[in-house]
């Protein structure tokens, strides 16, 4: 479903949705997410944890 | 009977071959980096090691998690914008077209035709992790984990690649303007991260304990064996990140350094190992202290670094001895000033960084640069130095000082007496070091509430 070739001949850029801008930058989008959502995670974590330990 | 070849047939044949070498000779190209990049993951192993072994035992896991955790948010950063700073801003700091080095872009994927771009992406995420983990020593047991890896993904994906932008891209505006020379990033990687981990410190504070009465106390490693393996380590990791800093070149250019000068990996052979040796002598003498001694491995490699492809064995050897020295006494002079650095990082690369960018203006000015672009010079190697000053400190003290004004910068001071282990990591490096093994755990298992237990 993802991929953007159908033929190994003379192929250059052969991931998955290489030829479908909107769907990179969707993943692009994901991937900021994830980092940002893992620091925001700790940030929550620490404060529990600072307050349990007051 | 064979058919006489003709002109057109040899030449095909010719071209054939020729195809076939240009592709050996990329994939070999795609070998070395790909080599250097997993030789430098000892470099993570190592500041693992050697970081979690520099702090006290309750904070031993806190240190290992923060490390880990900063490689990993720097290898996404560097995807997502670390490589297109390096490709955009060669200029100073209006971005140039370099679409190509967007997360977005066809170039940063899997691609047949391509043997370049992944690798080298590769090794330059290193490099910013590398800065990361300078940062990482020196505010240990104290930092916010949070705080810390925003920190981490701004030096790592940001501030330095725009220092590698301008000092260490075929066309960084410090090597067309000033012909700065830095093949081994002692600027553009040590002294940048080491003044960026100086302007946190001055936001961090000491670690409690540190300063009695305006005196520097020692806080022990709980392991310093652990740190001493760990410092070895990132020595062996080296050997990658500096093949990391020789360009391999197609056709008949051989080896040159990232500014396009002929050089070979025998060059950087001779001065990586005497300036190994050099830091470790003049780090020993200076203070007989282990954990000093090891460092100076890494002072002496790093005093050299900017300059390996060009001294002479016997001055890199010297110059790394001297170094050595003077890089304990400039650790001295931070805790004289009341700066708790717990690991040197500052003296080891930032102050180190500095002075080895500045000695290739004194050794080795007039050496020419190739195209054209101007010599090396000692006031070109002495403005730039300031360049990476500026460009490490400001940042590093900017952001730490907006996390403090947030009350995000550094734990609790009931934290930082427990240990973060306990309160944050909630785990035990050494469970079983004060109680019987069949006693039960007041360590929480964290697996047990989960809905795959026991399925």
């Amino acid at each position: 479903m993802g991929t953007s070739i159908t033929t190994w001949e003379n192929v250059s850029a052969y991931f998955t949705f290489a030829d479908n801008p909107m769907a990179l930058g969707l993943f692009v989008a994901g991937a900021t997410v994830i980092v940002v959502g893992l620091i925001r995670s700790i940030i929550k974590h620490e404060n529990e944890a600072f307050k349990q330990h007051k | 009977m064979s058919e006489t070849p003709t002109l057109e047939s040899l030449q095909a044949a010719l071209d054939a071959q020729q195809a076939i070498f240009e592709m050996h000779q990329s994939m070999n190209m795609e070998v070395f980096y790909w080599w250097c990049t997993a030789i430098m993951f000892l470099i993570h192993a190592g500041f693992l090691a050697y970081e979690m072994g520099a702090s006290r035992s309750k904070n031993a896991l806190a240190a290992g998690i923060k490390n880990i955790l900063a490689l990993v948010v720097i290898i996404p950063t560097f995807y997502l914008f670390g490589w297109w700073i390096y490709n955009a801003f060669p200029g100073g700091f209006i971005p140039a077209e370099a679409s190509a080095a967007l997360p977005w872009s066809q170039s940063m994927g899997p691609d047949a035709k391509d043997l370049g771009t992944g690798v080298f992406w590769a090794a330059f995420a290193l490099f910013g992790a590398t800065t990361g983990s300078i940062l990482s020593g020196a505010v240990i047991e104290r930092i916010r984990v949070s705080a810390f890896l925003i920190l981490t993904i701004v030096l790592g994906s940001g501030v330095w690649i725009l220092g590698g932008a301008w000092g260490w891209h075929p066309d960084g505006w410090l090597l067309t303007k000033l012909g700065y020379h830095d093949v081994g990033a002692s600027g553009v990687v040590h002294a940048i991260a080491g003044f960026f981990t100086l302007g946190v410190l001055l936001n961090l504070g000491a670690r409690k304990g540190k300063f009695i009465d305006g005196v520097a106390q020692t806080i022990s490693p709980h392991s310093l064996p652990m740190t001493l393996i760990g410092l070895m380590l990132i020595i062996v990791g080296f050997f990658g990140f500096l093949g990391g800093c020789i360009i391999f070149n197609g056709g008949d250019t051989g080896w040159t350094t990232i500014y396009g000068n002929p050089t070979n990996l025998s060059a950087f052979a001779f001065n990586t190992l005497m300036g190994f040796s050099g830091g470790i002598i003049g780090c020993y003498v200076a203070t007989r202290d282990p954990f000093w001694t090891m460092s100076g491995g890494l002072v002496g490699i790093i005093s050299v670094a900017a300059g390996l492809d060009l001294y002479d064995p016997g001055l890199a050897f010297i110059i790394a001895t001297c170094m050595g020295v003077a890089a304990v006494y400039f650790a001295k002079l931070l805790e004289n000033l009341g700066i708790d650095d717990a690991v040197g990082a500052v003296a080891v690369h930032g102050f180190t960084g500095v002075v080895a960018v500045i000695l290739v203006g004194v050794f080795a000015a007039g050496t020419p640069n190739v195209n054209g672009l101007p010599p090396i010079s000692f006031m070109g190697q002495l403005t730039s130095a300031g360049v990476m000053i500026a460009l490490g400190f400001l940042p590093g003290y900017g952001l730490s000082l907006l996390l403090k004004k947030l009350n995000m910068l550094r734990v609790p001071e009931k934290c930082e007496e427990l240990g973060i282990d306990e309160v944050e990591i909630l785990a035990k490096p050494y469970p079983e070091a004060g109680v019987p093994a069949i006693a039960a755990s007041d360590v929480p298992n964290k697996l047990a509430n989960t809905e795959l237990q026991g399925a």
